[in-house]
């Protein structure tokens, strides 16, 4: 097979070179060597196995008209090939697969599985990579695989500017959009957000992407998102319960971080969010008002910022509770626990507006 | 007698496409999926059961996410399971605590005040108590004989908590059904129980502990509970794992039972994947067809990581069983090619060889002769239901949880039918009743 390559100045010891090829051609002069070991455990191969969900991931991107997948496939050889050098910079690249694919594919393996399951005429480059030895190669199957990938909150916080993303960024895209909003737009929780842009905010970013994506897909903003205006109302009822949070908490609120109170804290903050949901949902609440009204109850049964908790037979220090998902469930279970009593003693003590108030009737 | 379906969020997804193997890519569960009444636009079943367990909380982790368990809890029972359209209006929501959840506890973690706060709040129509499993029965046991320390603990838990769960339902105006549920250690310590219960004021009693039970050990437990208890008590069995062998069980008057039996059959037991109707009163057994996903079947990935197979490989035999499968299906193929097909792919699931290496193994060779009636038969172009009727051989092939699931929900339509014809026969003539009035009147 030949192939007209690109070559690039680097090192000495090794050869660079770039071409264009279907993921078929590939197949035809590379291997996927997946690590394993002999009988006699002789460690051989490199790569990891495939992953479905991703490789499912990448083809779904692949099969839309105007996909584009300008990085590279990296195939190394130790063998197998001459290069031919032409003028300026150009060369003409031979792999002999008389006895077999003499490559082994070092970088993309992913994406190499979703194009081979692709049913459309795609090239990809292919950056070729000629090696002393196998132990040079795997030498760089390492280096190339090892990057540091984007932190998180950068990544999240680019989202809502990218569309046509993939489902599972699209859901979490939404609700980076509603946390930037509630953290730039007059709202309650305007600049206490710690984003990757607003570094003096003190909840974390993705404690309240948590709340706002829970809320999306199983409880009230998944029917607000879906009315007129819905994003408006989405950031409006998260505005309006955590400016009842501050009236009915005010000392544990202001003035304070995580370090210093729970209520700011990523448990406080997913707890509450439970909260919001039941108040929201099982008594209709949406002003400040409302929400002020069914937090009143937990006044004197808090701990966010000095003394105890007490959870049934479990007591905390205030302090004793972390952002680990045990301690986020209990702290969500308690304080569920005494609104909906107290919503279930504000329905006897008026039994009849429950059943006669509902909007239809 | 109804029968109780007992779900774990056991649904499947209606836009799956079966030759690309997958799901749309914004598909999210819950919300698109469907439950087993929903894809068969009827419900086979008479009723659900809902274990708080199943749910989970702080305390018990349970299958939902906790983002589904609040919602449960939010939008109660019926609109959660999407029964709340008028069609379903009569189907009954049972729930109980799901006591496996907590077998290794000193105590069940929930009170009698906080489930019927939950049953109620969560629109149940009918509760369990709060019971704790009692292990190692003894069938040959008679009075409050045997029974460790443990055993007697739990029984005495069992009832205490009954008792109280009975008078918080009372207290609070519950709007469901308080069950009063049954522990013991032996056919008497059963009955015991149960004569307990009615005398606090339960007149329908849940049988706990039951999966581990053979038929004859539970039919000792119903015999001797029906001798003391009114003939107007009813009676449920939770947790009935041998709902096949409901015909038998006839004359001990069960108002209904609860069991995932006929969904769980589709894919955790080795020979009895698919439900037909059989002979006479019987049910008809067929094995599905076993082609797992090459590269996401833990036992294929290991083959891989240890160098046995290369992935492709595995791709190209998973690949050649599926057609040879669905060209056989269409008429396309001859019934010993696709078998052979098949057994090349079952060779690296079953042996972690090549089919050459081990075609003559006695894994193999039975797995073939249950494989050659399945192909034979082609029971899924028997079945008129609409799972059978929309995807065809896709049905039998032991694959993923969409077709292991949709496999099971065709059982349970044809496990329904079975309960409602045993009914029908019991209406005609019912023995045990009969020697049972003819006893009483030699008394």
């Amino acid at each position: 097979m030949t192939y007209l390559a690109v070559c690039a100045r680097q090192s000495d010891e090794h050869q660079v070179l770039t071409f264009a090829a279907t993921a078929g051609d590939i197949l035809r002069f590379a291997t996927i060597d997946r690590i394993g070991r002999s009988a006699q455990g002789v460690l051989s191969g490199f790569q990891r196995p495939q992953v479905a969900a991703h490789i499912r991931e990448i083809r779904d991107y692949l099969e839309k008209p105007n996909a584009v997948l300008p990085n590279p496939i990296v195939v190394a050889f130790i063998q197998g090939v001459t290069v031919e050098a032409r003028e300026e910079g150009s060369a003409r690249l031979q792999i002999d697969v008389s006895s077999g694919a003499p490559g082994l594919v070092v970088d993309g393996q992913q994406r190499l599985s979703a194009l081979t399951e692709l049913d459309r005429d795609f090239q990809v480059f292919v950056s070729a990579l000629i090696c002393r030895d196998e132990a040079e190669l795997r030498r760089q199957f390492v280096l190339i695989n090892n990057t540091k990938p984007l932190p998180k909150s950068l990544i999240y916080e680019l989202l809502p500017s990218v569309d046509d993303l993939p489902p599972r960024l699209s859901r979490r895209s939404a609700a980076a959009e509603i946390t930037a909003r509630l953290n730039y737009e007059n709202t309650a929780l305007k600049g206490y957000i710690k984003q990757h842009t607003m570094p003096e905010g003190s909840i974390a970013d993705t404690v309240v992407q948590k709340v706002v994506m829970e809320s999306l897909s199983n409880g009230v903003m998944r029917e607000l998102v879906r009315m007129p205006k819905g994003e408006d109302r989405c950031v409006k009822i998260v505005s309006n319960f955590f400016d009842a949070v501050k009236r009915v908490f005010p000392l544990d609120w202001h003035g304070h971080k995580p370090a210093t109170s729970r209520l700011l804290h990523g448990a406080g903050i997913q707890a509450l969010g439970d909260v919001m949901e039941v108040l929201a949902q099982r008594a209709d609440a949406r002003s400040i008002d409302d929400f002020e009204e069914g937090l009143a109850c937990l006044k004197g049964r808090t701990a966010w910022t000095s003394g105890e908790w007490h959870f049934g037979d479990e007591v905390r220090r205030w302090n004793g509770l972390q952002n680990i998902n045990r301690d986020v469930a209990l702290l969500k279970h308690y304080l569920v626990g005494v609104v909906k009593a107290d919503l279930r003693r504000r329905a006897k003590a008026a039994p009849a507006p429950l059943l006669d108030g509902l909007p239809d009737a | 007698m109804k029968f109780i379906f007992a779900d774990s969020l056991d649904y499947v997804d209606p836009a799956f496409d079966f030759i690309a193997d997958r799901s749309p890519a914004e598909r999210q569960p819950y919300w698109d999926d469907a439950y087993p009444h929903e894809i068969l636009g009827y419900a086979p079943y008479d009723g659900v059961l809902v274990s708080r367990g199943i749910i989970g909380d702080h305390r018990v982790k349970g299958k939902y996410t906790s983002s589904q368990a609040r919602r449960f809890h939010l939008v109660g029972a019926r609109k959660f399971l999407r029964l709340d359209k008028p069609q379903f209006k009569d189907l009954d929501i049972f729930g109980d605590c799901g006591a496996f959840t907590y077998v290794q506890e000193e105590r069940p973690p929930y009170s009698a005040t906080e489930m019927a706060e939950f049953y109620d709040e969560c629109g149940f129509t009918h509760g369990a108590s709060v019971d704790h499993i009692i292990f190692d029965f003894d069938p040959a046991a008679t009075g409050m004989a045997g029974g460790s320390d443990d055993a007697k603990a739990r029984f005495d838990i069992t009832l205490e908590n009954a008792d109280a769960f009975r008078r918080e339902a009372l207290a609070m105006d519950a709007s469901f059904k308080p069950l009063g549920v049954v522990q013991g250690w032996s056919p008497a310590s059963m009955a015991e129980a149960a004569r307990r219960l009615v005398a606090m004021g339960y007149d329908y009693l849940a049988l706990g502990g039951m999966v581990p039970l053979k038929s004859p050990e539970i039919k000792l437990c119903l015999e001797a509970i029906r001798d003391v208890i009114p003939s107007s008590t009813r009676l449920h069995i939770l947790g009935f794992a041998k709902a096949d062998d409901i015909d038998g069980f006839h004359g001990f008057d069960i108002a209904s039972f609860d069991t995932t039996s006929p969904l769980i059959r589709a894919f955790k037991d080795a020979k009895q994947n698919y439900y037909l109707p059989g002979d006479g009163l019987a049910l008809r057994y067929f094995t599905s067809i076993r082609i797992p996903q090459a590269i996401e079947n833990p036992k294929l990935q290991r083959t891989v990581k240890k160098g046995i197979f290369r992935a492709e490989d595995l791709v190209a035999m998973e690949s050649a069983a599926l057609s040879a499968l669905r060209a056989y299906d269409a008429g396309g193929a001859d019934i010993d090619d696709v078998l052979q097909a098949i057994l090349i792919y079952s060779a690296a699931l079953v042996e972690e060889k090549s089919y050459a290496e081990c075609r003559d193994s006695i894994l193999l060779a039975r797995l073939a002769v249950r494989y050659r009636e399945t192909l034979m038969e082609k029971p899924w172009k028997q079945c008129g239901c609409p799972i059978c009727a929309t995807v065809g051989v896709e049905v039998i092939i032991f694959r993923g949880s969409n077709r292991n699931k949709r496999r099971g929900i065709h059982n349970l339509a044809i496990y329904h039918e079975h309960i409602e014809r045993l009914d029908l026969k019991r209406a005609v003539h019912r023995p045990y009743d009969l020697s049972r009035s003819l006893c009483a009147t030699k008394r």
